[in-house]
């Protein structure tokens, strides 16, 4: 019911997929809420959630996902450090496509690899983050997101801020973010930009955005996917990207401050921030992202296998 | 594939270019116990000896791939002077010049003398270059005096650049006593890092590490610089960029002793075709962005760049299907270096024929000092017979070299080598 059998990136999604994605995530949130959290939907089929990087958010998600739609999960967890070279990756993803499984949830730290995976079968792949390329399902879930929040998405303003260049979050944020006509800037310092990035307006202080801003997308400092560390300190992160009281105390009424988790307290957001009460607590929905995550990721099953 | 055909041969009808003159003349071609006896009109042969009908298709000298790798010691299971020698042939090429990044890496006299002891009974001449620095570690200079003797043409620490500027120095001031070329892989490996891929659009697109075309452009201007004061014989392989391009215009114009050449994958593909991950696409230097290409098809048309040379470098399946960040670096490429090469340059860029034969025959030997790239009577002939006319979509099947990773599988080329003779014997003839 989706125009491609698999999901592994954003760009090749049709305007009537997402749309289709965010209507049938709303009426699948709906069975989260019940007292019986489980529909027969996918009764029958197997799902593997085949991992190869530690992941507990997506992986659990995706579990919790499948099975609310009555499916089998099984899950594979092969450690990074596994991943040597000499032990062919290709042979793991042949050895779990002859156990005849239904769909495969991959995740791996190699940019690619859910593409590869994709031509070796004929069964949907659901790309869970490959490497630094691309992370559909957490860019849907935000979008999704999103769109509860403001009731629209068109002329939205976006602040995606952090580490663009190592994300593959950022990247699936600004292409669906961009796709879906919303105003996006970046805001990250030199390194963590490309060098001819003339497409997308970037800012290098989050005080450049702050007050205008309808969604502030706070990116995890993600120091494991650098490959060189060129970033001064944490204190000149704090100081020039940063989300403290003061900045949030300026943000714009109706305003939101998203994270795809989990947060680096004290780096990206600080602890003030992240236990604040009262009003300005209605401006943190990362909590509301992962309950978002489930409706979209159980929408994505029922429809590339319902 | 014969190695053994030892009759006679007569091509008879076809238009003989001559790289050296640039020139083009309908003639016959007899060849005698291996040597060119006659070129002329109208020759009539023995009913003994080989007809090779050549009406209507292009003679040219045997080509000279100035830059391969035959994995051979060390690697067999790639390739092997032997099986790389054939594959060569396939494409036309009579002369390879092999690298030394073997194991062990060909920087004793023993090992020069290994390549040019398995190669006497190969397809093709093979010509070793050896190593500048011992086990190409960058840190002690090779005897080059005896590896000279030996027989190795030039120099290289191919796959690796001496990051040591004086050890540098000092090579270049050194090879200047044994008169050969330096032939030099450019790249600061501080500054190319873990990059998987040219940094530029799509790098940043797909998540894939970035080689920034500075890597290139530092030891470029380095090594100019040093070829200056030193007035060593420097060229520089598998030129990618087109600051590069500028560079070595400017050099040779202020009288440095310096050459080039390009790969035929750099002159056919851009970044723009990583988007489908295929790992045969990695490479060293990297595909680089489009205008990078075109700079690189200008220097060709200009006459900056002098050469073109495949880098094969042949790998196994298993190195080459995996993630994209684990796969090698490298492409073979002797099988296809002309109908790549002409492909780009004569079908789309409309160079001359003689003007891209050139680029693979004579002068890549005048480079090299080493005396291939031309039809004369008297000498033994090394010949390939070619069809432009030709148009044919590359499968993984055509390849006998004993490694398939090949970036043109998939592609659409014209022009095919018809029949190659090499060493005087008619080796390869296609069906």
């Amino acid at each position: 019911m989706l125009s491609n059998k698999s999901l592994l990136d954003i760009d090749s999604l049709e305007p009537g997929d997402i749309e289709l994605i965010l209507s049938n995530a709303d009426s699948f949130g709906e069975i989260s809420k019940r007292k019986v959290k489980k529909v027969p939907t996918l009764r029958g089929k197997t799902v593997f959630n085949l991992f190869f990087e530690p992941s507990t958010r997506t992986r659990t998600s995706f579990e919790i996902a499948a099975k609310r739609l009555s499916a089998d999960i099984v899950n594979f967890s092969a450690p990074d450090s596994s991943l040597k070279k000499g032990e062919s990756i290709i042979d793991t993803l042949r050895t779990i496509l002859s156990m005849k499984v239904d769909l495969v949830i991959i995740r791996h730290p190699d940019s690619g690899t859910a593409v590869m995976m994709d031509r070796l079968t004929d069964i949907p792949v659901i790309n869970a983050g490959d490497g630094k390329n691309r992370h559909p399902t957490q860019a849907l879930l935000d979008l999704y997101t999103i769109n509860k929040e403001f009731g629209k998405l068109k002329g939205l303003k976006a602040a995606v801020v952090g580490d663009f260049l190592d994300s593959r979050v950022a990247r699936s944020d600004v292409a669906l973010f961009k796709k879906m006509g919303m105003d996006v800037t970046i805001v990250s310092p030199t390194m963590f930009l490309p060098e001819d990035f003339s497409e997308i307006k970037v800012r290098h202080c989050i005080d450049d955005v702050i007050e205008d801003c309808d969604i502030l997308y706070m990116l995890r400092m993600q120091f494991e996917r650098q490959s060189r560390k060129f970033y001064p300190s944490v204190m000149e992160y704090k100081r020039f990207l940063g989300l403290d009281m003061d900045r949030l105390k300026r943000m714009k009424s109706g305003s939101i401050v998203m994270h795809p988790g989990p947060v680096n307290r004290g780096i990206e957001i600080t602890d003030e921030v992240m236990d604040v009460k009262g009003k300005l607590a209605d401006k943190i929905v990362i909590e509301k992202q992962v309950t978002s995550g489930v409706a979209i990721r159980m929408a994505i099953l029922y429809l590339i296998l319902g | 594939m014969d190695k053994t055909e030892n009759r006679n041969i007569l091509i008879k009808g076809g238009t003989i270019i001559d790289p050296a003159e640039g020139g083009v003349f309908a003639s016959d071609i007899y060849i005698k116990d291996g040597i060119v006896t006659e070129i002329g009109k109208n020759i009539k042969a023995g009913s003994t000896a080989v007809k090779i009908d050549a009406e209507g298709l292009s003679v040219s000298p045997g080509f000279v791939d100035m830059h391969v790798h035959l994995r051979d010691p060390g690697f067999e299971d790639k390739e092997t002077i032997e099986s790389g020698a054939l594959a060569a042939v396939k494409g036309g090429v009579t002369a390879a010049a092999c690298m030394p990044n073997t194991r062990p890496a060909i920087d004793s006299e023993h090992t020069v003398k290994y390549v040019l002891e398995k190669s006497i009974d190969a397809a093709c001449r093979v010509f070793p270059v050896a190593a500048m620095t011992r086990g190409l570690k960058g840190k002690e200079i090779t005897e080059m005096g005896l590896l000279a003797e030996a027989g190795a043409v030039g120099f290289s620490d191919d796959g690796k650049c001496v990051g040591d500027s004086r050890l540098m120095y000092e090579i270049m001031r050194y090879s200047k006593q044994f008169g050969l070329p330096l032939i030099l892989h450019e790249e600061d490996i501080l500054m190319s890092g873990d990059g998987l891929m040219h940094e530029g659009r799509y790098s940043s697109m797909l998540g894939l590490e970035g080689i920034s075309p500075l890597a290139d452009d530092l030891m470029i201007a380095r090594d100019i610089i040093l070829a200056a004061r030193s007035g060593a014989k420097i060229h520089i392989t598998h030129l990618s960029t087109k600051s590069g391009v500028e560079m070595i215009r400017k050099a040779k114009k202020d009288g440095i002793n310096i050459t080039c050449d390009v790969t035929p994958h750099h002159l056919f593909f851009n970044d723009s075709f990583l988007t489908s991950f295929n790992t045969s696409l990695k490479v060293k230097p990297p595909i680089r962005s489009e205008e990078d290409r075109q700079a690189l098809v200008g220097g060709i048309k200009e006459g900056v760049i002098d050469a073109v040379a495949s880098d094969h470098a042949p790998h196994l399946d298993t190195e080459k299907n995996t993630t994209f960040r684990l796969a090698e670096f490298g492409t073979i490429g002797l099988e296809t270096l002309f109908s790549a090469s002409f492909s780009k340059l004569c079908g789309e860029e409309k160079m001359s024929l003689p003007g891209l034969i050139k680029l693979i025959t004579a002068s890549p030997a005048k480079i090299l000092g080493i005396d291939a790239g031309k039809i004369e009577v008297g000498r033994l002939a090394d010949i390939a017979v070619i069809d432009t006319g030709t148009e044919k979509t590359v499968k993984r099947e055509d390849f006998i070299s004993k490694s398939k990773n090949s970036a043109f599988i998939g592609q659409k080329l014209k022009g095919k080598v018809v029949c190659t003779i090499s060493k005087g014997k008619l080796i390869y003839r296609s069906n």
